[in-house]
């Protein structure tokens, strides 16, 4: 039983009296629900090409990535023998990666892959979970770009970016390992024999090249589409709700819990498609 | 040519095609996972712990399909009609139903590896986390017909 103290209490109280008295005043625009919410269309009278840029995905990728910095140098500085809270926290990551990529890809290529692997799930991690930091913008219109936080993985551009440098990595890596003539061979398997001659097989080919453009579109998109319907749902049911008590769980779930699972998928399935690439 | 309130009634009924087609897949999948992993908990009862969390994060990836028939469904309801005519009606129509059935066999399917993987840590408790890394890239893998539906599908509400 948790015990709630008095002062407790009261702020509880304050809390809800100004939420119900804000739920008065939020009126929000369902018709644009999709759209990104903060684009640059122009640069000092300067005309973006291709409808803009969608300003908050750089600004919360850049912070993302400068966090992700920071803590790096901040643990990297000073290791010690016996581990600070962080640096055991620090270890129990990159030991897991380590022995995750060492099991698929054998012990060599293993540690060659791992700051590929480990990095992806945890830039996609962070991206999923900046969403569930309160921001004003879904509430007041009119705010400045800077302020508005919402997941840069909510933007296909992100995804699309992430799964086309997999694609790359993983047929680069391919071609490296095992010379482009067996490459490009594996591509028209099983071939046919007739006699002692190996014909390739021209229908596997053509199935198999559209199957590779489509592992990457349903890789970049089934992290677009948990995270934009996760998103989206979280909107519109708060906003139906007025913005009372139901957020905290709808962020929970679909914020923490179904981002967390999706970026372990993200960087599983990057480790897969690169194992079948390499090995033999 | 065509009015606004006839691309209205055509996105309502792409929205209701859409989430009403789409939940019956994963519900399906969903429900097998969960009798799954009552039996697992009747084999092992001491395992219970195990098998619960097994279940609920293969059930958190199967019902995206679902949580896509969402998303379209409510792109459809409260999203900013333009291009009316017959053919844009068509498209929202087309667009529902599309998530709606491709949501259908992907829900089944990602539930059948659910139930599978529950079964499995309760038989064997102590190979728990490769059968959930197993699970996981199965499920995800066998999702992608869903993920095709939902670009269709996408493209269709933009046309």
């Amino acid at each position: 039983m948790v015990r709630i103290s008095k002062n407790e209490k009261i702020f509880l109280v304050c809390v809800l009296v100004i939420e119900v008295l804000l739920s008065f005043f939020i009126k929000m625009d369902m018709s644009t629900i999709a759209e990104p919410r903060a684009k640059l269309l122009t640069i000092f009278g300067w005309q973006i090409p291709f409808n803009g840029i969608n300003i908050a995905t750089v600004l919360n990728t850049w912070v993302i990535m400068g966090f992700l910095v920071w803590v790096a140098f901040v643990v990297s500085r000073r290791f010690t023998p016996i581990p600070s809270r962080l640096q055991s926290l620090i270890e129990m990551y990159v030991q897991g990666f380590d022995t995750l990529c060492r099991e698929v890809l054998g012990d060599k290529r293993g540690r060659q892959y791992m700051p590929l692997v480990s990095t992806l799930f945890v830039f996609v991690v962070l991206s999923n979970w900046i969403g569930v930091i309160p921001s004003f913008w879904r509430v007041f219109k009119g705010l400045p770009h800077w302020m508005v936080i919402e997941e840069p993985t909510r933007d296909l551009n992100t995804t699309l970016g992430l799964g086309i440098m997999c694609f790359v990595i993983a047929h680069v890596s391919g071609i490296y390992f095992k010379g482009f003539g067996k490459y490009v061979a594996e591509f028209f398997e099983p071939m046919i024999e007739i006699g002692n001659m190996r014909i390739p097989n021209l229908f596997m080919g053509i199935l198999n090249i559209v199957g590779e453009f489509g592992k990457t579109i349903s890789h970049s998109f089934r992290l677009f589409g948990n995270i934009l319907g996760g998103s989206i749902i979280i909107i519109v049911i708060s906003n139906l709700t007025k913005y009372i008590g139901l957020p905290v769980f709808l962020n929970s779930f679909f914020g923490l819990f179904v981002g967390a699972i999706q970026a372990f998928v993200f960087a599983m399935l990057a480790l897969v498609y690169i194992s079948l690439m390499v090995n033999e | 040519m065509v009015d606004e309130s006839w691309m209205k009634t055509a996105s309502l009924l792409g929205a209701a095609l859409s989430m009403g087609i789409g939940a019956v897949g994963p519900a399906y999948g969903l429900g097998y996972a969960s009798s799954k992993a009552c039996e697992g908990v009747m084999r092992q009862p001491y395992e219970r712990n195990r098998i619960t969390k097994i279940m609920l994060i293969g059930q958190a990836v199967t019902e995206s399909p679902a949580i896509f028939s969402l998303l379209i469904s409510i792109l459809l309801l409260f999203g900013s009609i333009d291009n009316p005519s017959i053919v844009g009606m068509m498209a929202l129509v087309g667009s529902g139903l599309c998530m709606g059935a491709g949501a259908l066999g992907p829900g089944v399917g990602a539930g059948f590896a659910n139930a599978a993987a529950c079964e499995g840590v309760a038989r064997m408790p102590e190979y728990e986390t490769l059968i959930l890394r197993t699970m996981l890239i199965g499920q995800a893998v066998s999702q992608s017909t869903s993920i095709y539906a939902l670009v269709i599908a996408f493209l269709l509400k933009i046309v």
